[in-house]
């Protein structure tokens, strides 16, 4: 039999079971999605990392945050997150004028800034949001961050006003429709709730946005971020009154890994270990490898959905040989060889399988597509509900382009298939050993 | 030329559950290329089984069958394709597939034989037209009558031409004047083109218009005798 009959006679037989054909196809279908969309999310947020740490971040950045490492001795690389995590418990603080020791702290350092971070809250309309406010320097800032502490509208004055306000992205346009938040020019109330006061009160001055900063995406790691406020350094030690930092950035003369690792222990000898210091591109890495673990998790159960899909259209297809019996044995008499009548329930799995993996990558694309949105466009609230001065990774909010790679896509197609034909083995095999005298008599 | 048909103490014994039926008890039979013969005999005598025997559906439990002067046992799974390709058989029951149409079933044995879409489809019209469904071609089985439903059956045992046909009550469902046509079709294959016939049947009547009658008692041959 020509190989085209063979698939024609196929499908006719398929047809001939649409509703529970569709169903094994829907395991399929179910399988393939979510490997295809879990693996093109993983792949967006790799690509997302990379896009990083080639511009976005200052990859020849450390962040000095005060608290001793919990890993301490471990060295520079990824050491602070114990730390971070940890919170601050020595009591140690440190202040605005520390830039001094840590840029005495070696010769490969070429500037340091400080940073006061605190939440504040922010009043539009009838709503508040919780956002966190850095105090910095503008031209130390800009020169830091040369790409990302950009405006996009409105201007970035390295001599600034005690009430101008530079603000991220999303805290112009939220939910990316164009209903705005603020704008430039707009007068924006900063509160700030003030628990060392006696009794605590909130204090309140007002500012205005002289700059709405570019897209930034991604993670912002002592750099400029999508959901921050940024306001003078001198205005925050007036407002906040403290000259307390909340952490410091140094840029040094080199990113390679043996600079990094070298300097962050000068730092943190010269504070006697009572700073911890994390590098940009190690935080990425941690967190690159942590999203891969978990990813290949849901991937192996998303794989698991796929066998017990598997399972499905084997008990399909025993059921269908059974009940196909009677017309295996008129085409066995009719001439047709056993290795055809193998082909012919194979290649209905392969029709089944096919089908349910290009609606399981059609679906699994645009469940990606959905979820990228989520992230980002739920971010601002998610972001502020979770903002905590102890979280001095400003932000865990994530622009995400779901990517399709090649390899996905014949990776799914193969799998599918695959998954369905191995399943099919065992029935189509016993289809083909069938005798024609019997299956003939066979009611 | 080899016969046909040659089968020397031929058995065939089924085993319902634990218990042996046997259908065929030691069946002597030669046919010869161009015979026209029918098997006579009463329900349950063995007349399917050893029909099916000849037409390499089943296997015998002893003795020997040489069709074409092979030896059936001898022969494996795709050489017992290739040979039933080469046999027209018309079931006792039709066996027509549910989802086809008479054409397309008609179409199927061809299509199982390499024919390609075109030949089949015009060759399938020409059959079915010969056994007088030529306004009945796309109608499934289920929308057919049991002697129409017979008809596009023996259209398609002649697709593929065999030079050997084999029909289990091929009149069995059909009115005596449809019957008669059809009688008349199966000696002009025989007389015409030379056509091999073992033709299965209960009517005397019928019997007779066959050059060779064969009678099958309780799973022997009781009488071979020539009209
Ligand atoms: N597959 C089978 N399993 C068990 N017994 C069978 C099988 N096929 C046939 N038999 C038995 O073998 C005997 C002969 O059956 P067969 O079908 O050859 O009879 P037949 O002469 O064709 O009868 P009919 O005229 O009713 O069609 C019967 O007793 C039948 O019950
Ligand atoms: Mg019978």
């Amino acid at each position: 039999m020509r190989a085209t009959d063979v698939f024609g006679y196929s499908f006719s037989a398929i047809k001939l079971r649409k509703l529970r054909a569709g169903l094994t196809t829907l395991g399929v279908v179910i399988g393939i999605a979510a490997i295809v969309a879990l693996l093109s999310i993983t792949q967006g947020l790799q690509n997302t990392i990379a896009m990083q740490l080639e511009q976005g971040l200052a990859t020849d950045t450390v962040v000095v945050t005060p608290g001793r490492s919990i890993l301490s001795g471990a060295g520079g690389q990824g050491a602070g997150i114990g730390a971070t995590i940890g919170g601050d418990t020595s009591g140690f603080k440190l202040f605005i004028n520390d830039t001094a020791t840590v840029n005495a702290a070696s010769t490969e350092i070429e500037d340091s800034i400080a940073i006061i971070q605190r939440v504040i809250y922010v009043h539009s309309e009838n709503r508040t949001f919780a956002i966190n406010v850095n105090g910095v320097d503008f031209a130390k800032y800009a020169e830091f961050y040369g790409s990302t502490f950009v405006a996009e509208s409105g201007s970035i004055s390295l001599k600034p006003e005690n009430d101008t306000v530079v603000i991220g992205r999303r805290l112009h346009d939220p939910w990316k429709n164009g209903t705005l938040l603020f704008n430039v020019n707009d007068a924006i109330d900063i509160t700030w709730a003030n628990a060392t006061a006696r009794p605590p009160k909130n204090e309140t001055y007002t500012g205005y946005v002289a700059a709405v900063l570019k897209e930034v995406g991604g993670f912002s790691f002592g750099g400029p971020s999508d959901t921050g406020v940024y306001i003078p350094l001198s205005q925050a030690q007036a407002f906040f009154g403290t000259d307390e930092c909340s952490m410091m950035i140094v840029k040094l003369k080199s990113s390679d890994k043996t600079t990094i690792e070298s300097v962050s222990e000068a730092i943190e000898d010269a504070f006697n270990g009572e700073v911890s210091v994390i590098s940009s591109t190690a935080v990425l890495d941690i967190l690159s490898s942590v999203f891969s673990v978990i990813s290949l998790f849901l991937v192996g159960i998303a794989a698991i959905s796929l066998l017990v899909a598997g399972i499905g259209i084997m008990n399909i297809m025993i059921v269908s040989l059974i009940e196909r019996t009677r017309e295996i044995g008129i085409l066995k008499a009719l001439g047709m060889k056993s290795r055809t009548v193998l082909m012919i329930f194979l290649s209905e799995s392969v029709i089944i399988g096919l089908i349910g993996a290009v609606l399981g990558t059609v679906l699994g694309w645009g469940l990606a597509n959905a979820v990228a949105v989520v992230l980002s466009g739920g971010g601002l609230f998610q972001n502020i509900g979770s903002a905590q001065p102890a979280t001095r990774i400003q932000s865990g909010l994530m622009t995400i382009t779901p990517v399709l790679t090649p390899t996905v896509l014949a990776g799914a197609l193969i799998f599918g298939i695959g998954v369905s034909v191995i399943f099919a083995l065992y029935p189509a095999w016993r289809a083909s050993k069938l005798k024609p005298v019997e299956a003939l008599r066979y009611e | 030329m080899a016969p046909v048909v040659e089968a020397v103490d031929l058995k065939k014994t089924y085993l319902l559950g634990k218990v042996p039926v046997d259908a065929l008890r030691g069946v002597n039979l030669k046919v010869e290329s161009g015979e026209f013969l029918a098997i006579l005999g009463p329900s349950g005598s063995g007349k399917s089984t050893l029909l099916n025997l000849i037409g390499a559906l089943d296997k015998p439990t002893a003795g020997t069958l040489l069709i074409g002067g092979v030896d059936i046992s001898k022969l494996n799974d795709s050489q017992l394709a290739d040979l039933r390709r080469r046999i027209g058989f018309v079931f006792q029951f039709f066996n027509l597939i549910p989802r086809f149409t008479a054409l397309g079933n008609v179409e199927l044995s061809m299509s199982i034989a390499d024919v390609n879409r075109a030949e089949r489809k015009r060759r399938a019209e020409e059959l079915l037209e010969t056994v007088g469904l030529k306004d009945r071609m796309n109608h499934k089985p289920a929308e057919l009558s049991g002697g129409q439903q017979q008809r596009v059956a023996i259209a398609r045992a002649l697709a593929n031409n065999p030079k050997f046909l084999l029909l289990d009550e091929p009149t069995g469902n059909i009115d005596s004047k449809t019957a008669r046509e059809i009688m008349t079709l199966i000696k002009r294959l025989n007389e015409e083109k030379g056509v091999t016939i073992i033709m299965v049947t209960h009517d005397q009547h019928l019997a007779r218009e066959a050059k060779r009658v064969v009678q099958v008692f309780d799973g022997v041959i009781s009488s071979d005798m020539v009209n």
